[in-house]
C-alpha cells in the first residue's frame, strides 16, 4: 500500500516539503526573493516536466480504456455488423435491468463474493496464525502452504474441474471409498454442487494470498506486548480478540479489500470449469461482461456492464476504507 | 535526493549547480523525447483502409497462414506448406497457429480483423464464421478468382456465399454422426427407439460399459452439432421461430438419455468432443456421437485401441423426428481483405485444395476431403473407412448462414445446457429462447 504513496509524495514535494513563502512568488519584488522564487517556480516546472512520462503513461493505459468505455457503452457498436457506431443515450444502461441476465448474474457474484471471502478469511487467518508460530520444518510447511497462489488461476480451474468429473476424478472416487453421501454427484451438472466445485477451487488457489498477507501483518506485532499480556493472565481467546485483531486491522483490510474485488471480478474460474452454466446459474458479472464483447462483439452493451462494474467495484473499495476508518476512530 | 536550490542566496552559481543545471538539462531533453515516443506511439496504430498495393505472384514474398491443428493436423499441414513452397520457390508460408479451441480462434481472429491488420493473408476458418467475417468487410470476395465452385460439396460450398460473393473456399469436411460397436450392436440402430434398446442390452450383457451413449452437451458450440447431428431443426427459416415440435422431440430425447433411460450419464452436460472420444476409444461406451477424426484414431495402430480396433462403425444418428441429418463442420479457406498478396495467396488455397494435397491431408490426418474427386481408389486404398464415411456425409446439414451464429449459438447452448441439466424442460426451454433468437436474427439484416 505504500507505493502509490511514495510515488504522491515525490510529485508533491516540490511544493508542500519546501517552508511556505510568505508571499506569492510573482508578488514579490524584492529582488533577492525574486530570484529565489524563480528558481523555485524553475524547480516545480522542472518536476511537472519529470513526472509528465508517467503521467501519460498513466493516462494512457488507466484514463484512456475508461474514457474509451464510457464512451462505447454510450453507443451502439457491434464491431461485426459492418455499421459504424451510433450514439445510443443510455439505451445499453437501460438494457442491464431488462436483459434478464444482468441482475441474476449480480446475484450470483455478490453471493458468491460474500461466502468466498468469509470462507478465504477465516482459514486464510488460522493458517496464518499457525504459520507464525515456531514448529520443525516451519519453512517447508510455509512455502508448501502458499503454492497454490503460484498456480495460474485457469490451470488450477481445469485441474478441478477433472477432480471434480464423477467417471475420472478422485473427488467422487474417495466419497465411494468412503462411502459418503454424494458420492454419485455430477458436480458441474446441477446449481448449488456447481457453486460447491468454483467455490472450492477458487478458495484453494486464494486462501493461500490471504494467508501471506495476514501473515506478514502478524509478523510486525511486536512480541513484548504478548509477554505482558501473559504476565496479566490473559487467556489465549482474550489475547486473539483484544491484542492480535485491532494490531491485524491494517493488513486485514488490504487483504479483504483485495480479495473482494478479486472475488467480485471471478471469470476464469467460472469460464473454465462452468461456462456459467448449468443454463446460466453460475453466470457471473465478469463472465457476461466476456460474453458482451467476445461473443456477441457488442461493445455498447458489454461497455456498460464494464462501467456497471467498476462504478460496484468502486463502492465497495470506500465501503471499505470507510468502515475501517471509523473504527479506527472509536 | 535533489538539494533545494537557492537557500543560501548566493550571487553566482557555484561549479556544481552548473553540473548540476546540465543535467537537468539533459533529463529534460530525455522527458521529452519519452513524451514524443509515448505520443507517436499512441497515434501509430490508428491507420486501417482498404487493401494496399497488391504484390503480384511472381515477385519473392511472405505470405502468413493463421490455422489451428496440433499433432497430425499440424504435421498434415506443414507438410502441404513444404510442398507448396518447393512447387513455388518464390513464395514463403508463415503459420499463425490459432488456439484449438473453435470459440477462442473466432476471438483471436475477431481481434486482429478489428485492429486492421493486413496479416494473415489466408486463414482457416469454421464453416460457421465466414459470412460473420464478410459482412463487416473483413474477407476478400474470392470471386475474382472464378474458383470452380461445382468440385466442392454444395452444402460446405454455401457456407462461404454472402450477398452474391464468395468469401470461402472449403478445405475439408466434417459432419457429427453415430459411432457403434460392430460387436455389441449387429445392425446399427435406424430409429431412437432402437438405439435406446440398444444401448440398454448392451450394458446388461457387457458390464464393462460404463454408459450406453456419449455425446457432448457443455455449454459450448459442441452442444449445438450435438443437438442438430440429433435432428434439431435449425435452419435459416427455423431461426423465427425454434419452438417447434421438432425441436421439442430432441431436447425430449437428450433430456431422456441422461434422466429417464439413464443411457447417457450426467457427466455429459459437462462434456466435450475430448471427453467422448475417451469413452469411445477406451471401450465403456457402444454408441457415442463425434466427428469421423474417431474413425482414423479407432482404426489406426499408433497408439493402439484394442477396445474399438475393428470394431468401429458409423452411421448417421437416428433422427427422432424425421430423416437423419448430420451437423456439418469442417474449414474453409479464406483470405483477409487487407492482404497485400493476395495474388499469392489465391495460389496457397489452390494448392491447398487440390487432389493431391486433399489425398495426403486425408491419410495423413483423417481430414475428409472437400474436394469431390479427391474420393478415388488411392484415398479409399489408404484409409478404408472413407468409404463408410459418405454415408454420414451425405446428409450432411449446415448450421444456419447468418452473420449473427456466434450469436444464436450462445443463446442455443444456454438453451441446450438447461434441458441436459434439468433445470428446464424442453418447451420451456425452447420458449423462453425462441424471442431472442429471433430477435438476433433481425439484426443480421436481409
Amino acid at each position: 500500500m505504500t507505493a502509490p504513496l511514495e510515488g504522491k509524495a515525490a510529485v508533491g514535494a516540490v511544493t508542500s516539503a519546501r517552508p511556505q513563502p510568505p508571499k506569492r512568488p510573482d508578488s514579490g519584488r524584492d529582488h533577492r526573493l525574486g530570484r529565489q522564487y524563480s528558481l523555485i517556480a524553475r524547480d516545480r516546472r522542472f518536476g511537472y516536466l519529470l513526472a509528465t512520462p508517467t503521467v501519460l503513461v498513466l493516462l494512457a493505459i488507466t484514463a484512456y480504456p475508461l474514457i474509451y468505455n464510457v464512451w462505447n457503452s454510450l453507443h451502439h457498436d457491434v464491431i461485426n455488423s459492418g455499421l459504424p457506431p451510433t450514439y445510443a443515450g443510455v439505451a445499453n444502461y437501460r438494457k442491464i435491468f431488462t436483459d434478464h441476465q444482468f441482475l441474476p448474474a449480480l446475484a450470483h457474484t455478490a453471493g458468491f463474493t460474500v461466502v468466498s471471502v468469509t470462507v478465504e478469511t477465516v482459514v486464510g487467518l488460522a493458517l496464518a496464525l499457525a504459520l507464525n508460530r515456531k514448529f520443525p520444518g516451519r519453512g517447508f510447511v510455509r512455502a508448501a502452504v502458499f503454492i497454490p497462489w503460484a498456480v495460474p488461476t485457469v490451470v488450477s480451474a481445469q485441474l478441478w474441474k477433472s477432480m471434480f468429473d464423477p467417471q475420472s476424478g478422485w473427488v467422487n472416487y474417495v466419497l465411494t471409498a468412503l462411502h459418503l453421501p454424494l458420492a454419485h454427484t455430477t458436480w458441474l451438472a446441477q446449481t448449488w454442487t456447481a457453486w460447491a466445485a468454483i467455490l472450492a477451487a477458487d478458495a484453494w488457489r486464494n486462501t493461500p494470498f490471504m494467508a501471506i498477507v495476514l501473515l506478514a501483518g502478524l509478523q510486525v506485532i511486536p512480541t513484548d506486548i504478548y509477554e505482558a499480556a501473559k504476565i496479566d493472565g490473559a487467556s489465549t481467546w482474550r489475547t486473539f480478540w483484544r491484542l492480535t485483531l485491532p494490531l491485524l486491522r491494517p493488513a486485514l483490510m488490504v487483504a479483504l479489500i483485495f480479495r473482494t474485488l478479486s472475488s467480485f471480478l471471478i471469470f476464469d474460474v467460472v469460464y473454465a470449469m462452468t461456462s456459467g452454466g448449468p443454463g446460466t446459474s453460475t453466470s457471473v458479472l465478469s463472465y457476461l461482461n466476456w460474453q458482451a464483447f467476445l461473443v456477441y462483439d457488442d461493445y455498447g452493451y458489454g461497455g456498460a456492464i464494464s462501467v456497471a462494474l467498476v462504478v460496484i467495484a468502486l463502492m465497495i473499495a470506500a465501503a471499505y476504507v470507510r468502515v475501517f476508518r471509523s473504527e479506527q476512530v472509536l | 535526493m535533489r538539494k533545494l536550490p537557492g537557500n543560501g542566496g548566493r550571487a553566482g552559481p557555484s561549479p556544481r549547480m552548473i553540473v548540476a543545471r546540465r543535467r537537468r538539462a539533459a533529463v529534460t531533453a530525455g522527458a521529452l523525447v519519452t513524451t514524443a515516443a509515448l505520443a507517436a506511439a499512441g497515434c501509430g496504430s490508428s491507420g486501417s483502409g482498404a487493401a494496399g498495393k497488391q504484390v503480384p505472384a511472381s515477385a519473392k514474398q511472405t505470405i502468413v497462414f493463421a490455422t489451428q491443428g496440433l499433432g497430425a493436423e499440424g504435421t498434415a499441414t506443414a507438410a502441404a506448406v513444404k510442398a507448396f513452397e518447393k512447387a513455388n520457390p518464390n513464395i514463403k508460408v508463415n503459420i499463425l497457429t490459432l488456439s484449438p479451441t473453435s470459440d477462442v480462434a473466432y476471438q483471436q481472429l475477431t481481434q486482429r480483423f478489428t485492429a486492421g491488420s493486413s496479416t494473415p493473408d489466408v486463414i482457416t476458418s469454421d464453416v460457421i464464421w465466414p459470412t460473420t467475417f464478410a459482412r463487416p468487410g473483413w474477407l476478400a470476395n474470392l470471386k475474382k478468382f472464378h474458383p470452380n465452385t461445382g468440385a466442392f460439396f454444395p452444402g460446405q460450398m454455401a457456407t462461404g456465399e454472402y450477398k452474391g460473393g464468395i468469401y470461402a473456399i472449403p478445405w475439408f469436411i466434417n459432419a457429427e454422426g453415430l459411432y457403434y460397436r460392430t460387436d455389441l450392436v449387429k445392425t446399427p440402430p435406424t430409429t431412437a427407439a432402437q438405439l435406446f434398446r440398444d444401448a440398454i442390452a448392451a450394458m446388461k450383457k457387457d458390464p464393462k460399459l460404463k454408459e450406453g451413449l456419449a455425446f457432448e452437451g457443455n455449454t459450448y458450440e459442441g452442444a449445438v452439432t450435438a443437438f442438430q447431428s440429433m435432428g434439431g431443426q435449425l435452419s435459416l427459416s427455423n431461426l423465427n421461430n425454434i419452438d417447434t415440435p421438432g425441436n421439442v422431440g430432441v431436447l425430449t430425447m437428450m433430456f431422456d438419455a441422461i434422466h429417464k433411460a439413464r443411457i447417457a450419464p450426467t457427466a455429459v452436460s459437462t462434456w466435450e468432443e475430448s471427453q467422448v472420444q475417451s469413452a469411445w476409444l477406451s471401450g465403456q461406451t457402444p454408441f457415442a456421437l463425434n466427428w469421423p477424426y474417431i474413425f482414423a484414431l479407432s482404426q489406426g495402430s499408433n497408439p493402439a485401441y484394442p477396445a474399438v480396433k475393428n470394431k468401429t462403425g458409423w452411421v448417421p444418428f437416428p433422427n427422432p423426428v424425421g430423416s437423419p441429418q448430420a451437423s456439418l463442420g469442417g474449414d474453409d479457406l479464406v483470405m483477409n481483405a487487407k492482404s497485400t498478396h493476395q495474388a499469392a495467396a489465391w495460389k496457397f488455397i489452390q494448392y491447398l485444395t487440390s487432389d493431391q494435397a486433399q489425398i495426403a491431408r486425408a491419410i495423413a490426418a483423417g481430414d475428409p476431403p472437400s474436394v469431390k474427386s479427391a474420393y478415388t481408389a488411392k484415398l479409399y486404398a489408404a484409409a478404408p473407412y472413407f468409404r463408410q464415411e459418405q454415408a454420414v456425409f451425405a446428409v450432411a446439414t449446415p448450421r444456419p448462414v447468418t452473420p449473427v451464429y456466434t450469436q444464436i449459438s450462445s443463446q442455443l447452448q444456454t438453451m441446450i445446457s438447461s434441458v441436459l441439466s434439468g433445470q428446464a424442460s424442453p418447451s420451456s426451454a425452447l420458449k423462453a429462447a425462441a424471442p431472442t433468437v429471433k430477435q438476433l436474427q433481425a439484426t443480421a439484416g436481409p
